[in-house]
């Protein structure tokens, strides 16, 4: 291994993974948020605000009056409706080792999904659920209704 | 608000919407219906989609600007038809309304076999703190690529350089440091595609993503 190649992978270690042994990187970040809204995160229950973290396998619920926008790290862009709740099943986002994957479960309620990188990198990756509906996608933008 | 009082008000919302909201109860222990609606991109072109049954009967594909189809239990999904402006507005317009802006991307090319940026990328800087300025809850993707001269494993590490010294540049300029991810492609996504060992300036990038 060359010199160039030690330095550089050190600062891989540095700064492109969070130190060894913390939380993974979030899936995304919540941009918008109004009306009741919460992320539900290892069985905790957390206030929806703009900048919450979500985790893959984190759920978010909306109330009547609450409403969510969330951008994962791909790019992919989602939007929550009132009396909704969706769970980032899957999300993995390795571009250096060509790993993605993306399922996203809608329980019940209104969804909008923009897509993002890994749908352009690998179609076959992205899945969307709703209770009675399996949804692939080329490269796109859909809005979803499920009744649970 | 204590959690429990937050509780109390989460079931008290859901027990009234589940009172007013309208009636979906299924049968037989059947999922409620499911409709999906495709949606033009702002460039007038629209993507495709295909959608199946969870019971894994029939399939159909929606491919132009507004085509629709609905899951009913574990039937198969219903013919395409092309929902009317009106009714998508009606249905989807406040959950359309808060789609978080779309990310800004910008690519900034770099001297040959370096990690310093030509002139004209240094000067696109400026416009990348602009888009994390007016942005809530900013984050910014720094992704390193290369062209096809030397060997793979070399141009992942010149590719990871490149991230890095686009994340100093942007952190001298004053984006904290936390909001910045580096990653590489190395030579695996070319912007150009070229045969193996080619010299190619508009393969040697970082790709900036503001979301």
């Amino acid at each position: 291994m060359t010199a160039r190649t030690c330095v550089a992978l050190l600062l891989a270690s540095l700064i492109a993974s969070p130190a060894l042994g913390q939380a993974p990187a979030p899936a995304g970040r919540i941009k918008l948020a109004a009306g009741m809204a919460f992320v539900v995160h290892e069985g905790q229950r957390i206030p929806a605000a703009v900048g919450t973290p979500v985790f893959e396998q984190d759920s978010v619920a909306t109330g009547a009056d609450g409403r969510v926008g969330v951008t994962l790290r791909d790019d992919t862009r989602l939007s929550i409706g009132p009396q909704t709740t969706i769970e980032i099943s899957r999300f993995v986002y390795a571009q250096s080792d060509s790993q993605f994957a993306f399922v996203l479960k809608v329980v019940r309620g209104v969804v909008a999904y923009v897509s993002g990188r890994i749908a352009k990198l690998s179609p076959d990756a992205v899945r969307l659920e709703t209770p009675s509906a399996i949804i692939g996608v080329r490269g796109t933008r859909l809005v979803i209704e499920a009744a649970p | 608000m204590t959690r429990r009082v937050l509780w109390l008000a989460v079931l008290a919302a859901l027990a009234v919407s589940a009172a007013c909201g309208p009636r979906r109860v299924s049968t037989n222990g059947a999922p409620g219906p499911s409709t999906v609606v495709l949606l033009g991109e702002p460039d007038g072109t629209a993507g495709r989609a295909v959608v199946t049954s969870v019971a894994g009967a029939g399939m159909v594909e929606l491919s132009g600007d507004r085509a629709s189809t609905t899951v009913v239990g574990r039937r198969a999904p219903s013919p395409v038809v092309a929902l009317d402006a009106a009714t998508i507005a009606r249905r989807f317009g406040p959950t359309l309304a808060s789609l978080p802006l779309a990310p800004e991307a910008f690519t900034l090319y770099f001297r040959l076999e370096s990690d310093e940026l030509t002139d004209e990328s240094r000067a696109l800087l400026p416009g990348v703190l602009k888009a994390v300025a007016g942005r809530p809850a900013p984050e910014v993707g720094v992704v390193g690529h290369t062209d096809t001269t030397g060997d793979s494993r070399s141009n992942y590490t010149l590719g990871l350089e490149r991230a890095t010294r686009v994340r100093t540049l942007l952190i001298g300029a004053g984006v904290e440091a936390s909001l910045i991810d580096v990653s590489s492609l190395g030579e695996s996504d070319l912007r150009i595609k070229t045969a193996d060992n080619v010299l190619e300036p508009r393969n040697r990038r970082v790709e900036i993503s503001v979301r």
